[in-house]
């Protein structure tokens, strides 16, 4: 089967092409842009931490300072929501004072639903 | 007789190629990892390469809104060169009296540099009311002479006989141009696109002055914006770059044949 002669000229198919591109990304960020951001906060032995703050860090023109903070659950477990954001870093505080480094977090797009990997707290 | 050996000429072709895309790949490069470019001794191959500087760009100023800014303007730029040059080109293929006047005006306009032409572009955008609009920033380009006479090579480059054939026809000029001229001037037509579009996307100077608003800004003015609003400018900065040139380099990759063959058209006879 041949397609017709129009669709033959690359004047007609590259920007349909990058069209289509255009639009099924559109399409995608839309299904996954629920500005969900969850994780779970373990120690250094692995075990989940439950109680420990999780602080979000939002990236302005030239440092972060705190956006968002939540709370871990019994499975040490956190999760933010309405998330308008691509960029910024994470770090989890545990009663006992103990922090884990700064997770550098970056986006596909703003508000992209993500999987954490775990913040792990740096031993007492 | 004993062939030259090919791959001598090959070598210093790529070399040559080589030298000229060395730029364009550091901006690429540079725009995937963020380094400095000051960094020594600098790394070839990029190291961690990822593509969140783009995202940035695209979030940090209104991206978007100066790309469509810039695709109308360019739109409008192409539209009028094709129609204004094309006509132009026409007329100057015939004989009328002051033909080789007119040519010379043409000529010595050419020799103007735009900055001299600026103020009164400006008092006349102002008077048209055409200020800070698409259209007072397409219109000092709407027309090109360089491209009118590459319409006018094009155009003398056609058979007389075939002409004179389709007045025979009944054809008007309109129809001679549209049905005759035009379609053997495909050469000629992609030149124009290619010239006019990327004159018009990287137009600096009349954008930044003929705009007040930041909506109506276009990209090259936007990466003067984001130079200013940035801190940390090395990656994205670059990854703007990119983003500018990637729609001129599409065009002309994906109109090289006739550019190439729309210059050449004239430059050799018989």
């Amino acid at each position: 089967m041949r397609l017709p002669r129009l669709l033959r000229n690359r004047f007609v198919y590259v920007p349909l092409l990058l069209a289509l591109v255009t639009g099924v990304w559109n399409l995608y960020v839309a299904l996954h842009a629920g500005g969900i951001i969850e994780g779970e906060v373990r120690d250094s032995a692995g075990r989940p931490v439950a109680g420990a703050a999780v602080v979000f860090f939002e990236r302005n023109m030239i440092n972060y300072e705190e956006y968002q903070h939540t709370e871990t659950d019994a499975t040490g477990a956190y999760r933010f929501t309405q998330m308008q954001i691509h960029v910024g870093q994470l770090e989890a505080r545990a009663p006992d004072g103990r922090k884990s480094p700064r997770y550098q977090l970056r986006l596909w797009f703003r508000a992209q639903n993500t999987r954490v990997a775990p913040l792990i707290l740096a031993p007492g | 007789m004993r062939r030259q050996p090919t791959w001598p000429r090959h070598t210093a072709m790529v070399v040559v190629c080589a030298l000229m895309l060395m730029p364009f790949y550091w901006v690429v490069k540079t725009s995937l990892t963020g380094e400095n470019i000051y960094a020594y001794p600098p790394s070839i191959i990029p190291v961690a390469p990822h593509l969140f500087n783009y995202v940035d760009v695209w979030y940090m100023i209104p991206f978007a809104q100066y790309l469509l800014n810039s695709v109308i303007v360019t739109a409008m730029v192409v539209c009028g060169n094709l129609l204004f040059n094309t006509t132009a080109g026409y007329a100057l293929t015939k004989s009328f009296p002051g033909r080789r006047w007119v040519l010379l005006l043409f000529l010595s306009c050419m020799l103007i540099p735009f900055q001299a032409t600026i103020i009164p572009a400006y008092l006349i955008s102002a008077r048209l009311g055409v200020l800070d609009s698409y259209l007072g920033m397409a219109l000092p380009l709407l027309s090109t002479i360089i491209c009118i006479f590459i319409f006018k090579a094009s155009f003398e480059a056609v058979p007389r006989s075939l002409i004179d054939a389709a007045r025979l026809d009944g054809l008007s000029e309109w129809q001679i141009i549209l049905r005759i001229m035009l379609p053997l001037s495909k050469p000629a037509i992609a030149t124009n696109v290619i010239l006019t579009a990327i004159w018009s996307w990287n137009a600096f100077m009349w954008p930044l002055i003929v705009t007040r608003s930041a909506t109506m800004q276009t990209l090259p003015l936007g990466l003067a914006r984001f130079l200013s609003v940035m801190e940390d400018t090395t990656g994205a900065l670059y990854a703007f770059v990119v983003l500018v040139l990637i729609p001129g380099l599409a065009i002309f990759l994906m109109a090289q044949r006739e550019f190439i063959r729309g210059l050449t058209t004239g430059a050799t006879k018989g």
